[in-house]
């Protein structure tokens, strides 16, 4: 390279990329391939070196070497072996699609896309069952996001060991000082207490407890991921239910043996399965109770719940819908002439955005405060503080209707809804 | 006194958890607490109800300021189009509905942060340091620069000089996502010895590359010599995803563009055979190509293009429409001639006086649609979900029992029409000045309407009752299946009168062939109200009585298309058209 042999030519700026691009004409690259390690050296000699890199607003050069300074990295780049590595298959012309995908994956990566970095033969396999782009699309991010989870994680465990190391150390030494007999009441064993304790408790739920069903008819309705989440949010509520100071007892109807819904379960829970203190049966929730009792609570339910009713039996339908199937559990109540409710959120909650459909944790805990306390503000707590803007004042509207029902001279005792009264009648004949 | 500092004091934990930042000193008492609670409560009451008389009192002004505007359009045209204009179904239609709603918000786009001037030439090492210092961000630099360069479409040489420090710093070695940012400065300002520069590096490096960048390198190939290159990488896609429909147009461009006819025909079909629905692009480019060939072949197929067009129910834009045109008036000895004309009310062409195709089904067409909406949009495999078995089964006897009707009422939204009048006397209004022209009517509506109310007098529905025949459905029940079912049933003379668009029901149908089908009907047989000048004269939007759809007769074709300047919704259908006939 004839570095500095030249007459620099002056242009104007505007002339300039025309030239340039004819320059590529005209000086096409003579550069032999063995000596562009060599011709890299240089450039980047050149390029740190402190030539007065042609600085604006003076004229620009368009001379060979300040063209290779643009350029030059293409010969590198052109030049030197694949050593990105894009997990090394064999080079036949018809490889498996899997590697193929595989390496999409990994361009996508380099491209900083959101795509995992590691992935499993099974998942790939889940990948290439993907109907569309963007489903696929979909799928690797949750994988991305899935990995970024762990990372993370594994990250605070080895924080919280290292911290835990340096305090047994510290410990270590402060234990040497004084070494007193201390006297205690009790050995530390309170984890495997409050279990027992939870299991006499269920064990009483089961013989006296108020029953709630869950409906397990739904798993047609979903696809698996949304399968899942419904059994997370199950696991959520049983375990709601158990630390209760009066727990219901809990049935899972309709729930099919070896039914895709029975086989998640059995996985997550694991040998606990069949130690659980609920009823779970194949048979539906009509056959187990009376029907007049049986109480379906639907967000589509035109009737709105006033009261817990200690001697009914509720039925939650087990469901997580994102397809948004709209009156699929009305329609289930109305085919077996259930009564049907929903919760009073427009009446005490200024409500703001989202669905009025709730996780079934969310209904369980709302159960089980309504159970206890019997105060509709108390339970709706329990609803994601982001889908309401406030509580509506309900003393003032009850006081107006307690004086409304002095003036008509059926007030009995308390303050109950209007349905309430009917049902007591009803009742009584 | 006492027990409202009792009823403080118990609502006191609630408040303040619930207001955990009203910032209440200490020296407050609970029971003023309580009392400003409620007062507040109230306050906001009273103030919700302000908020929608205001509300009401924007849209009025909404109202005033979009009719002003409307008769200042109005001034253009002839009177007769205003009235065109507002049909339900007309392009543009929607657009001029939503900005009557007060509720519009222009969401400006926040600005983008850009806390570094973009450089407008080339820098040297040291001037790509510099300004690698005064960025702050948690992002690579060399990333994140070229992504802004990218966005704001800088010059090649730029971002080339960003290239080369990058290579210098690295080794010689530049990452894949600068690669592919450049590869795309490159394309967009037509750079094709760089393209084919950058499409080099990336054969000698990467075994198999990501959609993003084969779309970018089969976009820049083939305006290249190494144009049959592209068609290699198109392969190299489908190993893996399904070529997009840009990837087939880029692709068929280039070989017309090289006079590779029969390649372009190839690839057009693999891409329909692939159930896509091409760009209208590319439909474009074979009939702009299509001036220069003069070959009996290409002439047919440029006319199946037409009825794929017509039977998929897509509309060209102006561009392609005047390509269209172009092509029919260059075709030697034909004489044909075009024309961007609009359609008379009673189905004539303004420009040759011709007949279009009616609105109405074929009876097979009619009954197939029948047996859709039965089956798809009333059962749907669970007939608990929109009514009951017992409830389908005393409709369909109703039904039976009942002569055909002439016009089928949506009771509710009938009466819901008209916001500050009373519902059951707006229903009456109508019905009666229906029952006035001897038709027999059914109106639909829900048990609810029967019960005595404020809003729902039971003299009025009582001669409702008296002038039409009534179905009133359960309350949880849907009412639209009904009147679907009910119009159909009662044949093809039948109208219907509701202003609901019925885009849910639409969507109940399986396949888009039905649902076209199903827009047809709906288009032919659906009334809405307008207005109501006076109660007993109200008006109804007019039915067209032929059909929007490429449509040929042999010697003329008539084919509607988008104007540039109108936004057309899905469910809306264009209004101009391009006439073309033979001169005789």
């Amino acid at each position: 390279m004839r570095e500095g042999s030249y007459m620099p030519i002056f242009l104007k700026m505007s002339s300039s990329i025309t030239l340039r691009s004819c320059a590529r004409y005209l000086l096409p690259f003579t550069i032999p391939r063995k000596r562009s390690i060599l011709c890299s050296a240089i450039l980047q000699r050149y390029m740190s070196s402190k030539i007065p890199g042609v600085s604006y607003p003076k004229k620009e050069s368009t001379s060979p070497p300040e063209q290779l300074g643009l350029d030059g990295w293409k010969i590198t780049m052109k030049s030197s072996v694949q050593e990105e590595d894009v997990s090394p298959v064999s080079s036949s012309k018809d490889e498996d699609p899997l590697a193929a995908i595989r390496e999409l994956i990994e361009m996508w990566r380099l491209l900083g896309k959101e795509v995992p970095e590691h992935i499993s033969e099974e998942e790939l396999k889940t990948a290439m069952e993907c109907v569309s782009k963007s489903s696929k699309k979909k799928y690797l991010k949750y994988l991305y996001i899935k990995e970024k989870k762990k990372k993370a994680n594994q990250i605070k465990k080895e924080m919280k060991a290292a911290t835990r190391e340096k305090a047994i150390r510290e410990q270590l030494l402060e234990t040497t000082k004084d070494d007193k007999q201390q006297n205690f009441l009790f050995l530390r064993l309170w984890d495997r207490n409050m279990d027992i304790a939870m299991g006499w408790k269920g064990a009483q739920a089961m013989q006296f407890g108020q029953p709630l069903v869950f409906d397990m008819d739904y798993d047609n309705y979903m696809k698996p991921k949304e399968l899942k989440n419904t059994v997370s949010q199950l696991l959520e509520s049983e375990g709601c239910n158990r630390r209760d100071v009066d727990p219901f007892h809990l049935y899972f109807c309709n729930l099919k043996i070896d039914g895709a819904y029975h086989k998640e379960l059995v996985k997550r829970y694991g040998e606990k399965w069949d130690k659980l203190l609920l009823t779970a049966t194949e048979k539906s929730h009509v056959d187990l109770f009376p029907k007049d009792s049986l109480i379906y609570l639907t967000a589509d339910s035109p009737n709105v719940m006033t009261t817990f009713k200690h001697d009914k039996i509720y039925i939650v339908g087990s469901f997580v819908d994102k397809a948004m199937q709209t009156g699929t559990s009305l329609a289930k109540a109305k085919r077996l002439k259930l009564a049907t409710e929903c919760l009073p959120l427009d009446r005490y909650l200024q409500w703001d955005t989202g669905t009025k459909n709730l996780t079934l944790d969310q209904m369980m805990r709302i159960l089980l405060c309504l159970k206890n306390t019997g105060s509709w503000e108390e339970a709706l707590k329990f609803v994601p503080r982001r889908k309401y803007s406030g509580c509506l004042e309900i003393s003032q509207h009850s006081q107006e209707f307690v004086n409304r029902l002095k003036k008509s001279k059926t007030f009995n005792s308390s303050p109950k809804g209007s349905l309430n009264i009917h049902t007591q009648k009803r009742w009584l004949k | 006194m006492m027990t409202l500092c009792f009823t403080g004091i118990r609502s006191f934990p609630k408040l303040w958890k619930s207001n955990p930042y009203l910032g209440l000193s200490l020296g407050h008492s609970y029971l003023s607490l309580f009392l400003k609670d409620c007062y507040g409560i109230r306050e906001q009451r009273k103030w919700f109800s302000l908020k929608t008389v205001s509300a009401q009192n924007t849209k009025a002004v909404n109202l005033l300021v979009a009719k002003s505007r409307y008769v200042r359009k109005g001034d253009e045209g002839s009177n007769k189009e205003v009235s065109s204009d507002s049909h339900l179904f007309a392009a543009g239609a929607a657009r001029k509905r939503s900005q009557m709603n007060p509720l519009r918000e222009d969401h400006a786009l926040p600005p983008v942060r850009n806390t570094i001037q973009l450089p407008t030439k080339p820098l040297n090492s040291e001037e790509w340091d510099k300004l690698k210092e005064d960025f702050k961000g948690d992002a690579n630099f060399a990333s994140w620069i070229i992504s802004q360069m990218a966005h704001s479409r800088s010059s090649v040489d730029v971002a080339k000089s960003l290239l080369a420090w990058v290579a210098a710093k690295n080794n010689g070695i530049v990452g894949y996502d600068l690669l592919v940012r450049y590869l795309y400065l490159c394309v967009f300002h037509k750079q094709t010895s760089e393209v084919i520069d950058v499409y080099e590096i990336m054969k000698a490096r990467y075994k198999r590359l990501e959609p993003g960048a084969y779309t970018l390198l089969i976009q820049g190939l083939v305006h290249s010599d190494r144009w049959k290159e592209a068609l290699l990488l198109l392969e190299d896609v489908k190993k893996v995803l399904v070529p997009s429909v840009r990837n087939y147009n880029d692709c068929i461009e280039g070989a017309l563009l090289h006079q590779d006819v029969s390649l372009a025909w190839n690839l057009y079909q693999e891409l329909l055979g692939r159930d896509l629905i091409p760009m209208l692009k590319t439909l474009k480019a074979f009939f702009d190509f299509g001036k220069n060939v003069k070959d009996d072949q290409y002439s047919n197929k440029l006319l199946d293009i037409l009825l794929y067009l017509r039977n998929n129910h897509l509309y060209p834009e102006e561009s392609f429409a005047h390509s269209i045109k172009t092509w029919f008036e260059s075709a030697p000895g034909e004489q044909w001639k075009g024309q961007f004309t609009t359609i008379k009310e009673s189905g004539q062409c303004s420009g040759c006086g011709k007949t279009m195709e009616s609105i109405h089904l074929s009876p097979e067409e009619y009954e197939f649609l029948k047996g859709k909406i039965m089956r798809d949009v009333i059962d749907g495999g669970d007939q608990y979900k929109k009514t009951t078995p017992q409830e389908l089964k005393r409709f369909q006897n109703f039904v039976k029992c009942c002569p055909p009707f002439d016009i089928v009422i949506d009771g509710l939204n009938v009466a819901k029409t008209f916001p500050k009048a009373r519902e059951s006397q707006v229903l009456l209004d109508v019905v009666s000045q229906l029952a006035k022209q001897n038709l027999q009517l059914l109106v639909l509506g829900r048990k609810h309407m029967l019960t005595q109310h404020s809003r729902w007098r039971k003299d009025e529905m009582k001669k409702v009752q008296k002038q039409a025949s009534c179905f009133f459905a359960d309350n949880i029940s849907e009412d639209d299946p009904f009147l679907l079912y009910a119009t159909l049933q009662s044949g093809n003379h039948c109208k219907f009168i509701t202003k609901d668009l019925m885009r849910d029901h639409k969507a109940c149908l399986r396949d888009a062939k039905t649902q076209r089908l199903f827009f047809k009907w709906q288009q032919g047989h659906q009334l809405a109200i307008i207005n109501r000048l006076t109660r007993s004269k109200i008006t109804f939007q007019h039915i067209p009585s032929y059909n929007t759809v490429v449509q040929t007769t042999g010697d003329s074709w008539h084919i509607p298309y988008d104007e540039d300047t109108v936004e057309r919704y899905s469910y809306e259908v264009p209004t101009k058209w391009l006439c073309l006939h033979r001169k005789t």
